[in-house]
């Protein structure tokens, strides 16, 4: 009798920790920028392979609930909250690539959980590659908007000192909205600095355009879209408002430098 | 020529994202490639039809790609599927809406904000059509199977 019991609270403490390492594994899928439907499948495949029992998982797009039971009473409950942050889909892949692993059995518990911590700390791409990129962005995708290849070299310069300016707002203040606002307005300001003082006629909507799309929610937006398709409609209804806000708090920067700018130039060149 | 250019710069501005958003770099050359398929489908069907329309057939391109490119990879579709579908993104129909709101311009600014919304659907369409697929259909064992089927049911009817 007393081994049998034993036995149950080693299998106890196993489990136990098996679901600690879905949902440490869940929680680096959702904060890097994975969808719902990612998370709960991650965490249904670690559960079934090391044969934890009486699973039930509710994820939402901040935070992670996950019960189980061993038929008579619950073994585990634990809720985590996970902010909204930056994606790195680098280590979503990284999360994914382990998981195939451990269904495959190639990973016992304890390797696994070293290998999330090493994934965690994975580094991000390197800040002149991410601002060189950003650059790149805004004048490629100002090109196939119709523009000019000479528009799309400043906008390519504007994108790059955009990844500047908002490396530097975010050491202060990391809130989207003052970031995505600065942001905006930011690029409008040089936006109407080039055209006024360089000496060839630039368009003034192509170049902004263009400019723009680094700030552009992508992952919140696409997110959104694939949760509500999968009908997680909650998870993909606040991702899409987040998106959306985004959008808002960019058009409200620029529109407010831009007004501004009209008053100061009575219209003339609006 | 433009045509080059175009295609081109759509596959750089992907690439762009997927460095900014933490891509591994082996994957950095699909992630291009799955922005330029986007492109290329928008860009030979607007001339014929509607913004909208045209951004529904550029997000069954990038995903059907992407799909594919997650399968032969096996990592998640998102790696490629966002960096592929920021070509579409209504990024002058959000500006105009905005310049025309601000310069109180309001009826122009509808017809902008509309627009752009009709793209963001159309996009979202795209991406539903071919996200329900079911996962089977994007395995090559699915199809030899089937081929095999085929031949072996072809020579019993003769």
């Amino acid at each position: 009798m007393k081994e049998k019991e034993e036995i149950i609270e080693i299998n106890n403490g196993e489990s136990h920790r098996v679901l600690e390492l879905a949902m440490e594994a869940g929680r680096i899928l959702l904060r890097n920028g994975a969808e719902i439907f990612r998370v709960e499948e991650t965490v249904w495949h670690i559960c079934e392979h090391y044969g934890v029992q009486g699973l039930d998982t509710f994820v939402l797009s901040n935070g992670i609930f996950i019960t189980a039971d061993d038929g008579e009473k619950t073994i585990y409950a634990k809720t985590k909250h996970v902010p909204l942050s930056g994606a790195h889909l680098g280590i979503v892949a990284e999360v994914n690539a382990l998981s195939r692993e451990i269904v495959e059995g190639k990973v016992s518990v304890d390797e696994a959980f070293q290998r999330l911590k090493k994934i965690e700390q994975m580094p991000r791409t390197s800040k002149p590659l991410q601002t060189f990129a950003s650059g790149m962005g805004a004048g490629s995708f100002c090109y196939i908007m119709g523009a000019t290849l000479t528009e799309s070299g400043i906008a390519f310069c504007i994108g790059v000192l955009l990844h500047v300016f908002l490396m530097g707002v975010k050491k202060y203040n990391s809130s989207k909205v003052i970031v995505n606002i600065l942001g905006g307005a930011f690029i409008t300001v040089l936006t109407l600095c080039a055209i006024n003082f360089l000496p060839f006629p630039l368009r003034m909507d192509k170049l902004i355009s263009g400019a723009i799309m680094p700030l552009v929610p992508g992952i919140a937006f696409t997110n959104a879209i694939r949760d509500i398709a999968d009908s997680d409609i909650l998870s993909g209804t606040v991702r899409m408002v987040d998106a959306v806000l985004v959008f808002v708090y960019i058009a409200v920067g620029a529109g407010t430098v831009l007004s501004i700018y009209n008053s100061l130039m009575g219209g003339m060149f609006l | 020529m433009t045509f080059v250019l175009n295609l081109l710069l759509a596959s750089t501005g992907s690439l762009a994202f997927a460095i900014l958003y933490n891509v591994p770099r082996k994957f950095y050359l699909c992630a291009a490639f799955t922005g330029m398929a986007g492109w290329f489908c928008y860009y030979l069907t607007v001339p014929f039809t509607d913004t909208a329309v045209a951004s529904f057939f550029g997000a069954v391109g990038v995903v059907l790609v992407s799909r594919i490119f997650a399968v032969w990879k096996k990592c998640p579709i998102t790696v490629f599927l966002i960096s592929g579908i920021f070509p579409l993104v209504p990024g002058a129909g959000v500006y105009y809406t905005m310049y025309y709101l601000v310069s109180n311009e309001l009826t122009l600014a509808a017809i902008k904000g509309l627009e752009s919304l009709k793209i963001a659907f159309g996009i979202v369409l795209g991406i539903v059509f071919i996200v329900t697929i079911p996962k089977k259909w994007f395995f090559i064992q699915n199809w030899r199977k089937k081929d095999v089927e085929k031949e072996y049911i072809a020579p019993s009817r003769k």
